[in-house]
């Protein structure tokens, strides 16, 4: 059983937090024993380590969809030639003997290649449909159903797009969305609430007054009035976002700072002389990282979720662009007649959310200053 | 009165109802009793006589040479096997901000319920579409071709007993035309449109509008309705004191129970005025239709599934084919009918005029080549909906069938678009000009569940090197982007009704280029406004015939809209207890379970009736398991064939 720490002044001076303090590890390369520590007690906590591994993973993937899961060909082979169609300008069908001058049906090159057998071949992604392609067979009625034999291996949704196209791509947008998200409110909470936190006085009571009545503005309905006026795009909603969302993180930093700047080590540096840009970037925010840290995974699945929210109520990305939350609002329509829509979103978006849980979890566990103390 | 309202509802209601105070919001309505004789309110103010311009105005004494008109020759379309009693059950999606018919939040879904039951002086006839008797037998035409005299129904009464007379009309355009009323389109249309009123005696009375026109549509436009006149006390508290008033009507329902976001009740008037007239008899069956608050439409589903609601609208394709099927359909318990009707279609592309590149016509012609509706029918619409040929249809002898909409092809598109000088591709294979213009348009639209529809054009039109940006709106928005001019290209749709089409606030010059016209196209051509005119003035039908098949041909010819689909039918589900006639809907039927007189402009609803037997025997079946086997009737009578 581990003995409260009563000081924690004490405890943290006495775990070294204060940033002057690293060690040596390598030749060259020096990692706080802190950041080390931390690391290991992360690993420990396996479901989140393995969850953090995972969404790594599906991340690089995912950066590189197009390579994966696209209706461009990764290779094409013509006349002793080769293509590599996948990145940059279209290719139109002329160019490969087609009669057309739009962009060249891939699947249907390859089949016609097949069929004529003169050395020529086409490469595909392992699921061949991109994501905003409508796969519309005539005769037959979308949504179909999953099926290995076309290549949807999820189905398709109600104007036959590729379901599993558009979960990948679906998930890279709100990643992207949500990381910028994090860094613009961050970026924006911290300094407003260190400031807020380390002047304190008038400035602290105008900002917290500023903050207060900021938090009553229903950003809802702001992006709904935005919507009506533009076309909405990833950037104009990352901006309405953040707009909205920098005071959040304000609150914590204010308190956070309030409490280190009246430690002895910041005492010590204003003593010596240092400058308040000094005594906020190398000394109290360092120190406030574990709270900033903890924050970061809740703050992701907030922003993916707030962005699947905006989606199925239809005041989000514009369509065709793919979205998770245009799924769900499809899934939801065809709940009995065509499940596996609703199933593959429902269950990705359950998975997605629960990872990122575990890693916040993990995360707040590793930084938790109590494990750290030298008073165990 | 003294005795502390429970709620706004109940007050109002008070005022309305002898005094005393209401148990809850439920207040029942003595039907068909007769009243007091009128005597204005004190508190009323005196509206003023009504004003008649320079040149305007009709006769002082009834011209002796008037032609009265009636008609009790067309055939009736009511079944005669139709029985009195029962509920119908049905839905809104939200509950009536008000109960008024005029004035602010009065334009919600429950008009719908309201409006139908405050008859006008004619209705028309669903097959014929010529005139029937409704508060008036006889009818004359004005030899100035603009006026139309009326001749009441001696037996017309308002729902509180008190006849209709000639009064009421008079005070209907004193009404619409009071500010009290906070109804800017009514005032307008009653000053700008109907020109004077005037009456002769206790039932008759002649209308005076703006313009000439044939006999039939001056119904349409003159053919005002009547207003209580004993009911109404304009002040400028109306607006806030008659939100939650039950007004008098003339129609067979009257509104008999309010629970506040809950639900409504209608009920059908003991002893209506009109049960016995020709064109009424055997209709509005139900003795009660109550309307539920059910938001979503999901939801709203699971309660017809379940025998709560009577009849569900299955027009779309997906609720007809994938959502309609189950136990309850495979067993009969409810029957699918599907109703090719014949009703005034317009809904299209339309190509704002004042975007520099959509002024040239070759690029507009272009856009209409590369929109593969073909495609969108036969797969997301599975092969219900028509190619609409033209800017509107649907109207009889006036459609002009010899159009043939353009046709998606990419040679065609691929000449237009050289020839406007967008002829080299850039880099994602769409089309730029020499200016350095990419061929890309946003399409403003208002229905998320059009998306569907936009995204299989949108993939396809990039094969002609054609962008198009989706810009999806909230409805409202979407509208009112439309009506300020604001769109590039607007996918929307009109709701054509009447008897002849419309050009003059589609296509006339004098709306292009300017806020809150329907002229959403900005079309000008100086050789089609004198037509446009004359068409408008025209009392001959001939005449007006042949206007309006060359006027839609030089809508065609401009490129201006893209017709999208046509809607030829209408389809829904009811529990085996609800009964139709044999036919199932007059041709001009826009619903086959409307319980109202009107549906669609024409009065041809109100057919069906509640079979409470075959109720008892269908409840009984389900609790049993056993089957009827599935029923699906289909009426093709009235299908028209697709173009193309």
């Amino acid at each position: 059983m581990k003995t409260a720490t009563t000081d924690s002044r004490l405890a943290d001076s006495a775990s070294g937090r204060s940033p002057q303090r690293p060690s040596r590890l390598r030749e060259g390369f020096t990692i706080n024993p802190q950041t080390v520590k931390q690391w290991r007690r992360f690993r420990s906590i396996k479901r989140g380590y393995y969850s953090a591994v995972a969404l790594v993973v599906a991340l690089i993937l995912s950066a590189g969809a197009e390579l994966l899961v696209n209706g461009r060909a990764l290779i094409v082979s013509y006349d002793g030639e080769l293509y590599f169609p996948t990145y940059g300008d279209i290719i139109p069908g002329n160019t490969f003997g087609r009669d057309y001058e739009y962009e060249t049906d891939y699947r249907d090159l390859k089949a016609l290649f097949k069929e004529q057998d003169r050395g020529n071949w086409v490469l595909m992604p392992p699921v061949p449909y991109g994501p905003l392609e409508n796969d519309l067979i005539p005769g037959y009625f979308p949504p179909y159903a999953p099926s290995f034999e076309s290549g949807h291996y999820l189905g398709t949704d109600q104007t036959g797009r590729d379901v599993l196209a558009r979960l990948i791509y679906g998930f890279r947008i709100a990643f992207a969305f949500a990381f910028l998200l994090l860094l613009c409110n961050y970026l924006i909470g911290i300094a407003v609430g260190c400031a807020m936190g380390f002047w304190g006085g008038v400035f602290d009571l105008l900002f917290q007054r500023v903050i207060e009545i900021w938090n009553m503005v229903p950003s809802l309905y702001v992006i709904m009035i935005v919507t009506s006026i533009v076309i909405p795009n990833f950037w104009t909603l990352a901006v309405v976002m953040v707009i909205f969302g920098w005071t959040q993180m304000t609150w914590n930093m204010r308190t956070s700072t309030y409490k280190e700047k009246t430690r002895e080590y910041v005492l010590a540096a204003r003593a010596l002389g240092a400058s308040n840009t000094r005594q906020i970037g190398s000394h109290v925010i360092p120190n406030t990282i574990s709270v900033i840290v903890s924050f970061i995974p809740f703050s992701i699945a907030g922003g993916i979720f707030l962005l699947t929210a905006l989606d199925y109520l239809g005041f989000g990305l514009p369509p065709p662009t793919p979205s998770w939350g245009e799924l769900l609002a499809q899934g939801q329509n065809h709940i009995v007649t065509a499940p596996w829509i609703i199933l593959s979103v429902g269950i990705s978006i359950s998975i997605v959310l629960i990872m990122v849980n575990y890693i916040g979890e993990a995360v707040r566990e590793a930084f938790d200053p109590k494990k750290h103390a030298y008073y165990q | 009165m003294d005795c502390p309202a429970k709620n706004i509802a109940a007050l109002a209601f008070g005022a309305l109802l002898t005094a005393g105070c209401g148990s809850e919001t439920n207040i029942h309505l003595e039907l068909g009793t007769t009243h007091e004789p009128y005597a204005p309110p004190e508190t009323a103010v005196v509206l003023p006589p009504i004003e008649v311009r320079e040149g305007d105005g009709l006769p002082d004494t009834l011209p002796e040479d008037l032609v009265w008109i009636t008609n009790d020759e067309d055939p009736v379309f009511a079944s005669p096997d139709a029985k009195r009693g029962g509920t119908f059950h049905t839905s809104i999606s939200g509950f009536p901000l008000t109960l008024r018919r005029v004035g602010p939040d009065s334009n919600g879904s429950f008009a719908g319920f309201l409006r139908p039951n405050q008859f006008g002086p004619i209705a028309l006839h669903p097959d014929t579409r010529r005139a029937i008797p409704a508060l008036a037998t006889h009818w004359a035409f004005g030899a100035d071709g603009r006026s139309i005299y009326y001749r009441l129904n001696p037996k017309a009464r308002w729902s509180d007993g008190v006849p209709v007379t000639a009064d009421d009309f008079v005070f209907a355009v004193q009404f619409m035309r009071s500010k009290a009323i906070v109804a800017p389109w009514y005032n307008n249309y009653y000053t700008e449109r109907i020109r004077d009123l005037k009456r002769y005696d206790d039932h008759t009375y002649g209308v005076q509008g703006a313009n000439a026109m044939p006999g039939a549509e001056m119904h349409g436009s003159y053919g005002i309705g009547p207003q209580p006149r004993h009911f109404h006390v304009l002040n400028e508290d109306w607006v806030a004191n008659t939100n939650w008033q039950i007004e008098p009507n003339t129609g067979p329902y009257q509104v008999t129970k309010v629970r506040k976001g809950k639900y409504l009740e209608m009920t059908r008037k003991a002893d209506w005025w009109g049960n016995d007239l020709r064109y009424f008899k055997h209709r509005f069956n139900p003795d009660k239709i109550r309307v539920d608050v059910i938001r979503d439409p999901n939801v709203a589903f699971q309660h017809f599934l379940k025998g709560n609601l009577d009849t569900m609208g299955l027009v779309l394709p997906q609720y007809w084919h994938d959502k309609a099927t189950g136990a309850a359909f495979d067993r009969g318990y409810i029957v699918k009918y599907w109703f090719y009707n014949e009703q005034p279609e317009a809904s299209g592309m339309y190509l704002n005029m004042s975007d520099p590149i959509l002024a040239d016509e070759r690029v507009r012609f272009g856009i209409a080549h590369s929109m593969d509706f073909e495609r969108v029918i036969t797969t997301v619409l599975r092969n219900d909906y028509d190619r609409l040929s033209t800017f509107q249809i649907g109207f009889g002898d006036y459609d002009n069938n010899d159009i043939q909409p353009r046709e998606f092809d990419l040679d065609k598109a691929d000449a237009y678009f050289d020839a406007a000088g967008f002829e080299t591709r850039g880099g994602d294979g769409i089309r730029i000009n020499d200016a350095g213009q990419r061929l890309s348009f946003q399409v403003t639209y208002g229905w998320p569940q059009h998306t569907d529809r936009l995204v299989v054009l949108q993939e396809e039109a990039r094969k002609a090197g054609l962008e198009l940006v989706l810009d999806l709106k909230d409805g409202p928005g979407s509208f009112k982007k439309m009506l300020e001019k604001k769109h590039q290209i607007a996918w929307s749709g009109w709701a054509a009704g009447g008897l002849a089409p419309g050009y003059w606030e589609h296509f006339h010059s004098v709306n292009a280029n300017k806020t809150q016209t329907n002229n959403i196209t900005n079309h000008a051509n100086p050789r089609m406004d004198p037509l446009i005119m004359q068409y408008r003035a025209s009392t001959s039908l001939e005449e007006r015939v042949r206007l309006a098949r060359i006027l839609e041909q030089m809508v065609h010819d401009s490129g201006v809209v893209v017709p999208t689909f046509r809607v030829p039918y209408t389809r829904a589900g009811a529990w085996r207890w609800v009964k139709l006639p044999e036919s199932l809907a007059p041709r001009t039927s826009a619903s086959m379970f409307s319980a109202f007189a009107d549906t669609g402009g024409f009065s041809g609803g109100g057919l069906f009736w509640i079979d409470l037997e075959e109720k008892e025997r269908t409840l009984e079946a389900k609790s049993d398991g056993e089957s009827f086997g599935p029923t699906t009737i289909v009426n093709t009578t009235y299908r028209v064939q697709p173009a193309s």
